[in-house]
């Protein structure tokens, strides 16, 4: 009838936690402090005054960037472990859903790691650890699309999205890429469905969050293709039909030819227009996928205005995958004394 | 003086510090020891990571790091860690870099141990695995060739290979980690897709002291390229592959290289773990001395990067608040800092001038602490503001008595507290870090007070675990010739009426309540009353006090328009409201005695008729009043206390007003004594206060005092209401006691004899446990709760404005108290 009435009976805490979680987000005061870091231990001592506290302390000077990044990410995957552990129904699932992702990328991340002829041992600490599962380990069995659904994934829950591009192909770098946006797309299709099935609040903010997500994945693939041999029909199957490009704009995206024509779609969309409009690669404009990023911390922002939904889980892991980003790029920033673009981070708050 | 020093905070003054570059680490220490000075930070716009001596708090912070990694690893072997309680001075710079060569040199030693002791275990793990596998492959072949009709083993379709098939089928052995059996089944499956038969075998493992399921598989294939394929299944499945050699006697062979090898390993594992164990000990024995003295030289940076550097940069410049007082030992304590770091130029101390507002120092002693803890729970004291602590030492405990009056209740809370006091340094000592407990512990004073005036109120209410005490003899004697009270009277009656008249013997009790009260009907009705009037005097008392020092801090602040405008018609106002019925509590305590006991008037129709004007006139002068002329007098009062609310509203605004427009001169007098107060550089702040009022604006005062206004005189009337919990708190907690006899322990006596005594022995118990947990400790946490709000509330808002910030001087002792993890 009216979920909010009995919301907080079930996921009461755990959106309590998480809005505590989200007010240790670093703040544009943090990052002018960041920025002005002659070393990573300056970078250390201040991250140690803010939300952070003591997440560097048994490390061992001096600092590289990889260690920092395995602990940002260690914070963050113990934060999203804990509230998956205490989550109940529908919350669970829906962060399942949320970690369906990392899984996604893994599987990926492996294949062309064998495919390169890395060893696995050496690939699976890279992997990230909100999407391990036991099977991964055993994907360098996997030389065609069916071998890898019948050895690593037909016990997942990834099972169901890879059945739309089984075959029995030997994978190559162009089926990869198949593979992952076929399973990005039916991913996203799948959790669209699931929250627009929950309906209210969560619907709202998590319909127009993945949708956003599934036009900027279909724009990123169109302007991937071009120069490649993947052709427009094949293209086209690869679009997530979930956002607010389906049903037309996706239509007109599939004949596309350059990055001029993508543009021209994009301005029959006022919200995407604008993003177009002021990115460049020339010094001094931002790229278009940090003006993606910068959408979406827009949008995640935005999903804190609402109690009593979901959308607060997903809007605070893609902040915090965000702020993990800022804080990397700073780093690498500091570490390689290259300062002229440590300012190009993208403030959440 | 001394008076002064109790009542108000110590006088703060603000200093500057020039310590040479070279004495300043010393000097720092020095003063960390004596913990009498509290820093400024001379640089808040500056970043942690831009300071000056961010390095040196790094170095600080890699060594405490070692020093963790050490006491992890002391804590793994379950080494105790000797804590011997000294405190050593923190080591001079020179000597940081010995210490983070000792640590260095202790973690790198560590480390090699640990990777050491790693790698021989890893060793030990893959033979025993070897041994197992050796041994099961070896009954399993022997098992088949005897049980070659075995029927499960027809049905996985294996024959023992003939020579000349053993060329082709090759096998392989290994052991897999196995969380689950469905695991088995999965990786199972998954490697019969491409093989001919797998075969497992449970066991159990003991490893690390974790115990670890794991598996023994054969798999026999045909074909060199399904090998490959099944290594990266095996590999796939985190499954340890072994070599396995084909015939029985080479098996044997290698079973017995094995078991030599585990024995050879055994010794050297042995001894690596006796030298990490040598090694810890030693470094268990100074872990914590290593400790405080990293945790110091850390607070002497961190203060050190609060200081500025000088322009010639030979030296910094701190600036400090510290107590007056105490100058003398600070300078000592600068002086013995420089000497200790062979400086010749001498540090130097100067007092300064501010208009900023110092902070509060109360100096407290184990006794007071608690109190004043109480006190600036509220909010710390104003700087020089009266400070309630010392009167709440007794008013508190006493409130708190009064509405836990039981003298059994009592001796039990102040035996628990006089054991805490008693056992102090060993308690101390122990540092147990239960917070209910600390709670207690470090409130031991407060309940021991607390227990002593119950115990006293007790005597008083005489009630002893709901029971009365009859120690100086009952003072209602029931004279034996009254025909009234004869034999057949008594047996004929339900009740007895004992009147006043012909049975009380005319003097009191010495002390307390009449113990014959308990056996009376009316007992309720007669206690009621009694403390009722006692809550309502002990309550008005306490606020007149309050005022009457809140004219103690106009007096101070020097603000003689609050002496007219505030203090006098509050006193007046709280008199006429309430103080004429302390009088007339007392006046009908002492005018009517056990032969008048039917006349006295009732108060509440008394104070109903000061306020509202009644008709009938003449017959509540005749049944009402105690003296000629009190109607008139009432009536007067009234008046009094009406005019007392616009004499405090618009008194002062007015006069204000009045001054700023043609007082001139007083304005300039007032200026003249700012600037004088300037010259003489007496009491900046102070000036700067004044001067602050000078420039109020008329509205604003307005509010402000309408404000208050309405609030102190509704507040009059409320808190003298809410001092009433006093008697409805007392009642309740009599009551209960008095339930908890009837209901429990009563129950005891009613059994015959042999059974009563075994009755009684177990009712005792659920008794006890019951008065001890409701009586004891819910009832006096409720009393504690309602005492403390009677002080925040009812007596600190007449006076106290509890807005000023608490000194925090830099001192090691609390550092060194403090967690590590802080």
């Amino acid at each position: 009838m009216m979920p909010e009435i009995s919301f907080n009976i079930d996921h009461g805490y755990l959106e309590g936690l998480l809005r505590g979680f989200k007010s240790g987000i670093l703040k544009q005061a943090d990052y002018l402090n960041l920025i002005q870091c002659e070393t990573l231990d300056d970078l250390k001592l201040h991250l140690q005054s803010t939300d952070y506290g003591n997440f560097l302390a048994n490390e061992p000077s001096p600092l590289t960037v990889s260690v920092i990044d395995d602990k940002l990410r260690e914070k963050l995957v113990i934060e999203v472990e804990h509230m998956r552990n205490h989550a109940l129904e529908p919350l669970s699932t829906f962060l399942d859903y949320v970690k369906y992702s990392y899984m996604i990328d893994n599987v990926i991340l492996l294949i062309t790691g064998t495919l390169h002829g890395r060893p696995i041992h050496e690939l699976l600490p890279k992997c990230h650890p909100l999407g391990t599962f036991d099977q991964l380990a055993a994907i360098n069995l996997a030389n065609t699309s069916i071998m890898l659904y019948n050895a690593v994934l037909v016990d997942t829950p990834l099972a169901p999205y890879i059945k739309d591009c089984i075959s029995a192909e030997d994978l190559d770098e162009m089926n990869v890429e198949i593979i992952r946006n076929t399973l990005y797309k039916s991913y996203l299709e799948d959790f669209y469905n699931f929250c627009k099935k929950q309906g209210g609040a969560t619907a709202d903010v998590m319909c127009e969050a993945l949708a956003f997500d599934a036009d900027r994945r279909a724009f990123i693939i169109t302007i991937n293709s071009f120069g490649t041999e993947l052709s427009k029909d094949d293209r086209m199957k690869l679009y997530p039909r979930c956002g607010n490009l389906y049903p037309t704009g996706l239509k007109m995206l599939g004949e596309c030819d350059d990055y001029e024509q993508v543009k021209a779609v994009a301005d029959y969309y006022p919200q995407y227009k604008e993003l177009f409009e002021n990115s460049g690669s020339n010094p001094g404009e931002k790229t278009l996928e940090d003006k993606f990023f910068e959408h979406e911390v827009k949008l995640m922002k935005k999903a804190f205005m609402q109690q009593f939904q979901f959308g607060v889980f997903y809007a605070y892991i893609r902040l915090k995958e965000q702020e993990n980003r800022n804080i990397l790029w700073i780093g690498e920033c500091v570490a390689q004394r290259h300062r002229a673009k440590i300012d190009s981070y993208i403030p959440i708050f | 003086m001394s008076m002064d020093a109790l009542l108000r905070s110590e006088e703060m003054t603000l200093c500057q510090m020039f310590l040479q570059s070279e004495a300043a680490y010393a000097c720092v220490s020095e003063l960390g020891e004596i913990g009498l000075v509290q820093f400024r930070d001379l640089n808040p716009d500056v970043n942690a990571f831009q300071r000056k001596f961010v390095s040196e708090i790094r170095r600080c912070e890699e060594m405490e790091r070692k020093l963790r990694f050490l006491e992890k690893e002391i804590n793994k072997d379950g080494i105790p860690m000797l804590n011997t309680g000294d405190n050593p001075e923190a080591p001079a710079p020179r000597e940081m870099i010995d210490l983070e060569a000792t640590y260095e040199k202790l973690e790198n030693e560590m480390k090699e141990v640990n990777s050491n002791s790693e790698a021989l275990k890893r060793n030990f793990l893959e033979l025993t695995e070897l041994k197992h596998i050796l041994r099961k492959t070896q009954t399993f072949f022997e098992e088949t060739m005897q049980g070659y009709q075995d029927p499960s083993l027809s049905r996985s379709h294996y024959t023992e290979p003939t020579s000349k098939e053993r060329n082709s089928t090759n096998l392989i052995v290994g052991f897999s980690l196995q969380t689950s059996q469905s695991d088995d089944q999965r990786s199972s499956t998954c490697i019969s897709r491409f093989s001919d038969i797998v075969l497992f075998i449970r066991l159990k493992k003991n490893m690390n002291g974790d115990s670890v399921h794991k598996s023994v598989f054969i798999i026999f294939f045909q074909g060199e390229q399904l090998k490959s394929r099944i290594k990266k299944i095996c590999e796939g499945y985190r499954a340890t592959l072994y070599p396995c050699p084909e015939t029985q006697a080479e098996r044997r062979e290698m079973a017995i290289g094995v078991m030599t090898r585990i024995e050879d390993l055994n010794t050297v594992l042995g001894q690596t773990q006796d030298h990490r164990h040598r090694v810890l000990v030693a470094a268990a024995k100074n872990i914590k001395v290593w400790s405080i003295k990293v945790r110091k030289i850390k607070a002497i940076y961190h203060t050190l990067n609060m200081f500025n550097l000088d322009v010639t940069q030979k030296c910094l410049i701190a600036e400090c608040w510290c107590p007056v007082a105490d100058l003398d030992r600070i300078q000592q304590a600068l002086r013995s800092g420089t000497e200790r770091s062979g400086s010749s130029v001498p540090s130097i101390i100067n007092r300064m001038q501010t208009r900023m507002v110092p902070p509060t120092y109360n100096r407290c002693n184990k006794f007071t602490q608690g109190f004043q803890n109480i006190v600036d729970a509220y909010g710390v004291a104003c700087y020089r503001e009266v400070n309630p602590a010392p009167f709440t030492c007794i008013t508190f405990p006493f409130l708190f008595a009064v509405m836990f009056g039981d003298m059994g209740h009592g001796a039990i809370m102040f035996l628990f507290a006089l054991f805490l006091v008693l056992k102090e340094k060993q308690l101390q000592a122990k540092k147990i870090q239960n917070e209910i407990f600390s709670t207690f512990f470090g409130g031991r004073y407060i309940i021991l007070l607390m227990g002593a005036f119950s115990i006293y109120t007790g005597l008083i209410y005489n009630d002893v675990f709901s029971k009365s005490l009859n120690l100086f003899g009952c003072q209602w004697v029931i004279p034996a010739t009254d025909k009234a009270y004869d034999l057949a009277a008594l047996e004929a009656a339900d009740k007895i009426v004992v009147k006043p008249n012909g049975t009380f013997t005319g003097s009191s009790y010495p002390i307390g309540v009449d113990p014959i009260w308990s056996l009376a009907s009316n007992k309720i009705a007669f206690t009621n009353s009694l403390k009722m009037k006692m809550s309502i005097i002990l309550g008005i008392f306490q606020m007149f006090f309050g005022i009457s020092l809140s004219y103690l801090n106009h007096r101070h602040f020097q603000k003689p328009l609050n002496i007219i405008f505030d203090f006098i018609p509050m006193v007046v106002f709280l008199f006429c409201m309430f103080g004429y019925l302390v009088i007339l509590v007392f006046v009908k305590w002492l005018k009517y005695s056990s032969t008048s006991s039917q006349e006295p008037p009732s108060l509440l129709i008394v104070v109903v008729v000061v306020v509202v004007v009644v008709a009938d006139y003449y017959y509540f002068c005749y049944c009402y009043y105690y003296c000629f002329l009190q109607q008139g007098f009432q009536s007067f009062l009234v008046v009094v206390a009406v005019l007392c609310v616009p004499w405090m509203m618009l008194g002062k605004p007015m006069y204000m007003r009045y001054m700023k427009r043609y007082g001139q001169v007083s304005v300039q007098n007032l200026l003249i004594c700012l600037t004088h107060c300037f010259e003489t550089k007496r009491c900046l702040w102070y000036s700067a206060l004044l001067l602050n009022v000078l420039h109020e604006e008329f509205s604003e005062v307005l509010i402000h005092q309408v404000i208050h206004t309405i609030e102190f005189c509704l507040g009059c009337i409320s808190h003298t209401a809410s001092y009433l919990r006093l008697w409805a708190l007392s009642l309740a907690h009599a009551q209960l006691s008095e339930v908890l006899w009837q209901m429990v322990l009563r129950i005891a006596f009613g059994f015959s004899r042999g059974w009563g005594a075994i009755a009684l022995f177990i009712i005792f118990q659920v008794w006890a446990a019951l008065t001890v947990m409701i009586l004891v400790l819910m009832e006096g946490l409720s009393a504690f709760l309602h005492a403390l709000r009677l002080h925040w509330v009812e007596f600190q808002s007449k006076f106290y404005d509890g807005s000023g910030h608490i000194f925090v001087p830099f001192s090691f002792n609390s550092i060194a108290d403090a967690s590590p993890d802080e």
